[in-house]
């Protein structure tokens, strides 16, 4: 008798073990994210690897970012080999939506999860619903800032008395600012600027569009109405500058870092990925001091242009996820989420917004001072041809350069742009 | 041995079958499946409706198909003829070389070749980047203007094409060496004994008997330059893409970026009947000249 309960016993705690080994899942996780911030979000895998040991384990790879990387999910999801979460761009979730390869995030999902619509930034959850669906969860929003240098500004008597620069409130005064620091010649540009990259560009331009409430699209129109003047008048400051010689000309994307970080630019629009190259560089006594703040207002109020990394779930062609995976999964994004206060050291922004109100996060430099852009992110705008790396940006891209280096009018610049786009629906 | 028409058939059958086999499913299938893709409306990925010849129909008015159409001609026109006489040249010049200098000359010129495409590009992007580039620096000491060469339309095909040049003429050079040596001496001599001049020797001797040779690397370049992608979008990466546009590239952004398979497939189409058409051209007129030449 004894015999046998003993190993009814050991049956039990056999039977209990395998239970317990076939209810650790395994997540297996694409993402784009192969810079400095690649490695601050391999650190949160294996920080969440080990906090829930024996339940979750995330499999990750990184793949190349942009076309070849929303290529594969898409070939992937049609074969059932997507991954089980993947990171996204909230810019390219309208085309997703479209070729049917996102899974919807439920209203039982983001309770489970523990989130919810009031948790971010409203312009944030925007950016993630299609027809008052979510299809992902956003982790960060990745705006463009102006980074400026410090010691430059300072010689130059250009900074506020709180270090920032002056004339941020105007387009004479950020103008006035800069040929300031023309005249102080102290530097070779002013402003260096990504001219010869348009598909860079754009994040400049769309935000001068939204200063004077433009938008790309209205009703599936692309510039209808007013909305053709507002960007010519966008074009218009930036082609000023370059006539001017107030910014660096046919400076690709490396080259304007460079310019910036060897201090032969004194000011420079980038995204706030850049942070931790600055962080890094200036931990090691090799920068100036710097600093990066929102965007100068050049028309009528802020506005900034964003994009937001997103989690999001594959929908496999004929593949259904179980339950327990997708619980998996769910937990995977939220606790990501709830814990990237660590992301935010890779510079962006994080979109769970009890993050950004924590006291940790406002003693975070620049990053503090920056993140009061949320109220006036815009995003793209909700069109399959949106996006990064998508044809928007080819468009945009192929008239922004000869404007921005003073090639072309951009009157001229604004006609084929209008022309193009239209074409392209 | 009397031989067996029938078996040594069933032999031949049997020994080009895997091929067969193999090249039906890689590419008369797909192939046939493209023709048929680029009669429907269908995305990327997965089917779509029947739309007839639609696709076909808006091509020539889809300025950036021309823009592509032009650009493509354009390149051809830049690197076929021009690639193949720099070729010569060179070879003519390294096979007056010999021993073990002629085999280091002709290294140093087959090396680029070996070079993947991303590193050509990364080469020739840091030395005439327009604010760091080796270059520009060497403008500025002589004192020329920067040119922004792969921002500006007008420079972009040719430095592209030059680039082209620079990293495939050492296949051209090897082919032109080869043909160059299997031109018997003889000739030659004879020729001198005839008191022929340089030139005489080269336009009566050297060109009609390396013609074979000449033919065949205009017909490889044609076939390969009518192709052109890799380096055209590289180089125009944040530039001014759509101005850049070749047949390939436009064909990638219609079915990667916008998820168009179907009229991607019909502009595939058109670029293998004009490969088709232009190499069956250029090999009737390789024949006529060659008869003529000799």
């Amino acid at each position: 008798m004894l015999k046998q309960s003993t190993f009814a016993k050991m049956l039990l705690a056999a039977a209990l073990m395998t239970t317990s080994a076939q209810a650790e899942e395994t997540v297996v996780w694409w993402d784009f994210l192969a810079g400095g911030d690649g490695v601050r979000m391999k650190q949160m895998i294996s920080d969440f690897n080990a906090a829930h040991e024996g339940k979750i384990t995330i499999d990750a790879t990184t793949l190349e970012w942009g076309v070849p990387f929303y290529s594969k999910v898409q070939t992937s999801a049609a074969v059932d080999e997507a991954p089980d979460v993947m990171t996204y761009h909230a810019s390219r979730i309208p085309l997703a939506v479209k070729q049917g390869i996102l899974q919807e995030i439920t209203a039982g999902d983001w309770e489970k999860m523990g989130l919810s619509e009031a948790d971010y930034a409203d312009a944030t959850w925007n950016a993630v619903t299609i027809d008052g669906k979510q299809y992902a969860v956003p982790l960060d929003t990745h705006p463009i800032v102006l980074y400026y240098n410090k010691d430059v500004l300072g010689e130059a008597g250009l900074l506020t008395e709180d270090g920032t620069p002056k004339g941020m409130d105007s387009r004479e005064g950020f103008t006035a600012t800069l040929q300031a620091l023309k005249d102080a010649g102290s530097v070779k540009f002013p402003l260096g600027s990504v001219t010869a990259d348009g598909n860079f560009m754009f994040r400049t331009i769309y935000s001068l569009m939204g200063q004077q409430d433009g938008e790309l699209m209205t009703d599936g129109e692309f510039l209808a109405g007013d909305n053709k003047k507002k960007l010519e008048n966008a074009l218009a400051v930036l082609a000023e500058w370059t006539n001017d010689g107030l910014q660096s000309t046919y400076t690709d994307y490396p080259a304007t870092v460079a310019l910036f970080t060897t201090g032969d630019a004194a000011m420079m629009v980038n995204g706030v990925w850049e942070v931790p190259t600055m962080v890094d560089l200036h931990k090691d006594g090799k920068l100036f001091e710097w600093g990066a703040v929102e965007l100068p207002v050049i028309f009528d109020h802020p506005a900034t242009y964003a994009d937001s990394h997103v989690f999001a779930i594959p929908a496999n062609k004929s593949k259904e996820m179980t339950a327990e995976k997708r619980d998996a999964v769910l937990e995977v994004m939220s606790w990501i989420s709830q814990n990237s206060l660590f992301w935010a050291t890779a510079g962006h922004i994080p979109a769970y917004g009890p993050v950004t109100a924590s006291d940790e996060y406002k003693a975070m430099e620049p990053n503090a001072t920056y993140s009061s852009l949320t109220e006036n992110m815009i995003f793209d705008p909700k069109s399959p041809l949106a996006g990064v790396a998508g044809p928007i940006f080819d468009v945009m891209s192929t008239y922004f350069v000869p404007t921005l280096n003073g090639e072309m009018e951009p009157a001229e610049a604004v006609e084929e742009i209008e022309y193009e786009l239209n074409d392209m629906q | 041995m009397i031989r067996n028409p029938t078996r040594e058939a069933l032999v031949a059958y049997v020994l080009i079958a895997p091929f067969v086999a193999v090249y039906a499913l890689i590419f008369i299938y797909p192939m046939a499946q493209l023709f048929y893709l680029s009669f429907t409306d269908a995305p990327l990925i997965g089917s779509g409706d029947f739309v007839g010849v639609e696709h076909y129909g808006s091509l020539p008015s889809d300025r950036r198909f021309n823009t592509a159409i032009w650009n493509t001609a354009y390149f051809v026109a830049l690197t076929v003829i021009p690639g193949t006489i720099v070729a010569l040249v060179i070879s003519l010049g390294v096979s007056r070389l010999s021993g073990r200098l002629q085999s280091l000359v002709l290294a140093l010129f087959f090396l680029p070749y070996i070079l993947p495409v991303s590193v050509v590009y990364r080469l020739w992007d840091w030395t005439l980047n327009f604010q760091f580039g080796i270059a520009m620096h060497v403008f500025d000491m002589i004192g020329i203007d920067r040119v922004p060469i792969f921002k500006v339309t007008g420079w972009f095909m040719p430095a592209v094409a030059f680039v082209t040049i620079w990293w495939t003429a050492g296949f051209s050079i090897l082919l032109f060496l080869a043909g160059l040596r299997a031109i018997p001496k003889e000739i030659y001599e004879a020729a001198s004994l005839d008191n022929a001049g340089r030139w005489r020797t080269f336009r009566k001797v050297t060109w009609p008997l390396l013609w074979p040779v000449t033919s065949l690397v205009l017909t490889i370049q044609l076939i390969l330059q009518l192709k052109i992608f890799d380096q055209v979008y590289l180089f125009s990466d944040g530039g001014r893409p759509n101005d850049n546009l070749v047949m390939v590239y436009y064909i990638f952004q219609r079915a990667f970026e916008r998820d168009q398979g179907g009229h991607a497939a019909a502009a595939a189409v058109v670029l293998f009947l004009i490969v088709i058409v232009v190499s069956v051209l250029n090999f009737q007129l390789m024949r006529l000249s060659g008869s003529r030449n000799r």
